[in-house]
């Protein structure tokens, strides 16, 4: 470990010192935060387009009670299916409601009563929001002639706020690409210079070399998430349910697989360019794979396999569980071990294939 | 071994998968000497250097770096050299101090020694007015001087430097050498490789690489009494002229008894048979049209030697 003072020195003052990297490291992830932040994913005031074939007070009822809720917003009247089915498909409208003629005499007579909604289901977000929205107003409307009773209750996220789902995700996300390209930059950016071939003829240690500079990255990588924390309790008012020491330090195990994924990027890179590429190869998957964008039930078995060894799938499944849940260690222990266990491989290999580019 | 031997290279071969870099290499250098080494690029100096350095491991022979094994004793060749690569490799985006301050410390220096060793350093490179400047904004000679501060702070036993003059103007280059000449002086073994023949003129010792193997090693002034420099029964000559030297070349070369010729500026040096007299070469060439010649018998220089050499083993 003979150096290992003065390379983390070294590595802290040019970090601080080159601005490209602290603001990808810390003015990035609070913009792609913020932008995420105030994008709410769950569809409101779906346009909605009603033809009431019934005329009735029961049937201008149900179409309050659609408008009722904050999710469809009936803009517009139709007179016939067709005029139903081009408005969806011309995109005026998202949601189409038919009531048939016989809807009120049916439901006065105690028959069971029909209505058609159409859904435009070219966008899924809009399309699940329209159909929950549906079945609830329909569920309700009927809810007198219905023996049993659901009642569905959401917990932890009540009000369905994506914020509250989404931020825990994305904490993953942020710290995958500051963690990953940072750290392996920092290992490219001397060899692209050669100022790693004039450290080796110096009797610094290769360990030295890699702790040294990959700890202030850890260290940068740490304020990023700090900051993210912060903005997403104070600014975006997510509840923090559990221990914010916990998560503290299960992100050390998180930063540790990244740092030392970026290690591995460096060690067969040459360039700063071919780095980035090499390291979008995980970051693409961390995005779509890891359960953040897709939920992991509905991934296909073998990108399911892939899910399985990223990283970000588990601390993912830790940041959620932590923040929404309050779930704590006991709770948590299938992510960490797996983790844990992909960290390990990580650090070993990386360390290995670092030790032979350098000899 | 001798307690005298700076540098001891016995057989090292190198290759790369197929492509062989070094070929039973072998040479000396006796310490508090300047060594350069010379050679067409590709023929494997960086290689040597690198392998004499600890960065590469040789696929044959031996060698020691003041009396540490390069194989086996990687961190003792690491304490006691210093090395000055072709690029400039310390920190762009650090000052001066900040990079002599990591590489003092590198090198497990402290305390009150370390400052000492550092501002002997500043001294020595008259870098002292550039302190607080960005190295990666200093010009190409201070760029250089900063490098070879950083690496002597340590006082290191052996320096490498690979081209380290590439690229710098005249007077820098100059300066350099005579910071050299005065590290030699304190007992400090050097090992430069270089394309400058005046600089080669200075080493102690020059070696030539020609194809991975070293084909000469010696003195310069022994180098250029080698029998193959020039051949029995010839001598060298220098013709001086005014104006014409390109047209005097091409007719010079088609006189029965002149083996070679090459432009040195205004004058032309020739390899002519010995038993031809200055004057006939003299008159030769005037009736070629060329008034006002010169002759006189010249010494080779070292790029003659190598030149020839070359031409011998290929």
């Amino acid at each position: 470990m003979h150096g290992f003072t003065a390379v983390f020195r070294k590595e802290l003052t040019q970090m601080m010192r080159d601005r490209i990297t602290m603001m990808f490291a810390l003015a990035v992830p609070v913009f792609e935060l913020i932008l995420f932040g105030v994008i709410d994913m769950n569809a409101k005031n779906i346009p909605t387009i009603v033809f009431d074939q019934s005329q009735t007070q029961e049937s201008r009822r149900l179409i309050e009670q659609f408008s009722a809720t904050d999710y469809l917003r009936v803009l517009q009247r139709a007179h016939s299916r067709v005029e139903l089915q081009q408005a969806i498909v011309a995109g005026h409208a998202q949601v189409a409601i038919e009531i048939p003629p016989d809807y009120a005499r049916d439901l006065i007579g105690g028959r069971q009563a029909h209505v058609l909604v159409l859904i435009d289901g070219s966008d899924s977000t809009v399309a699940s929001s329209a159909l929950a929205a549906a079945n609830g107003v329909i569920l309700t409307h009927s809810v007198r002639d219905l023996i049993v009773e659901a009642h569905p209750v959401m917990m932890f996220n009540p009000d369905m706020r994506s914020a509250n789902l989404l931020i825990p995700g994305l904490i993953a996300i942020l710290l995958t690409f500051s963690g990953t390209i940072l750290s392996a930059f920092a290992i490219v950016k001397e060899r692209e210079r050669g100022t790693l071939e004039q450290l080796m003829v110096t009797p610094v240690s290769p360990l030295a070399v890699v702790l040294g500079k990959i700890l202030p990255y850890m260290g940068l990588a740490y304020g990023t998430l700090i900051i993210v924390l912060l903005l997403m309790r104070f600014l975006f008012r997510v509840p923090f349910n559990g221990s914010v020491a916990l998560l503290l330090a299960l992100s050390s195990v998180y930063l540790l697989a990244l740092l030392s994924f970026g290690l591995l990027i460096s060690s067969r890179a040459g360039s700063q360019m071919e780095a980035m590429q090499q390291a979008m190869g995980i970051l693409l998957p961390s995005v779509l794979l890891s359960g953040y964008v897709f939920p992991l039930a509905s991934l296909p078995f073998p990108l399911r396999l892939i899910s399985y060894i990223l990283p970000a799938t588990h601390f993912i499944k830790i940041a959620r569980g932590i923040v929404i849940r309050g779930a704590t260690f006991a709770d948590l222990w299938e992510p960490v071990l797996a983790l844990l266990a992909i960290s390990t491989v990580l650090i070993a290999v990386s360390a290995r294939a670092f030790k032979k580019t350098v000899a | 071994m001798s307690a005298s031997v700076g540098i001891d290279v016995r057989h090292v071969s190198k290759h790369f998968g197929t492509v062989q870099a070094l070929n039973d290499v072998t040479l000396q250098v006796p310490r508090g000497e300047i060594f350069g080494l010379l050679g067409p690029n590709g023929s494997g100096k960086s290689t040597l250097i690198r392998i004499l350095c600890g960065l590469l491991q040789p696929t044959g022979g031996d060698a020691t770096v003041d009396d540490a094994d390069v194989r086996t004793q990687g961190e003792a060749v690491r304490q006691r050299i210093g090395y000055v690569s072709q690029a400039f490799s310390l920190y762009r985006d650090l000052t001066v101090d900040e990079n002599l301050d990591f590489f003092s410390s590198i090198y497990g220096l402290k305390g009150a020694e370390r400052i000492e060793r550092k501002e002997w350093a500043i001294e020595l490179t008259h870098i002292e007015p550039y302190r607080s400047r960005l190295a990666g904004a200093l010009s190409g000679g201070w760029k250089q001087r900063l490098a070879l501060a950083a690496a002597l702070m340590h006082r290191p036993r052996v320096l490498f430097l690979d081209e380290p003059t590439a690229g710098i103007d005249p007077v820098a280059r100059r300066e350099l050498w005579d910071l050299l000449f005065g590290l030699a002086g304190e007992g400090v073994t050097m090992f430069v490789t270089t394309h400058y023949m005046d600089e080669a003129e200075r080493c102690g010792t020059v070696a030539y690489l020609y194809l991975s193997r070293l084909i000469v090693n010696g003195h310069p002034e022994e180098l250029k009494k080698l029998p193959d420099v020039t051949p029995k029964g010839m001598r060298r000559v220098e013709v001086e002229c005014r104006e014409g030297v390109a047209s005097l070349m091409t007719s010079a070369r088609t006189l029965p008894y002149v083996h070679a010729s090459t432009i040195f500026g205004t004058s032309l040096h020739l390899l002519v048979q010995e038993n031809v007299s200055n004057q006939k070469i003299d008159e030769d060439l005037e009736a070629f049209g060329i008034s006002s010649v010169a002759v006189r018998d010249i010494a080779p220089t070292l790029e003659d030697v190598f030149v020839r050499l070359t031409e011998v083993r290929s």
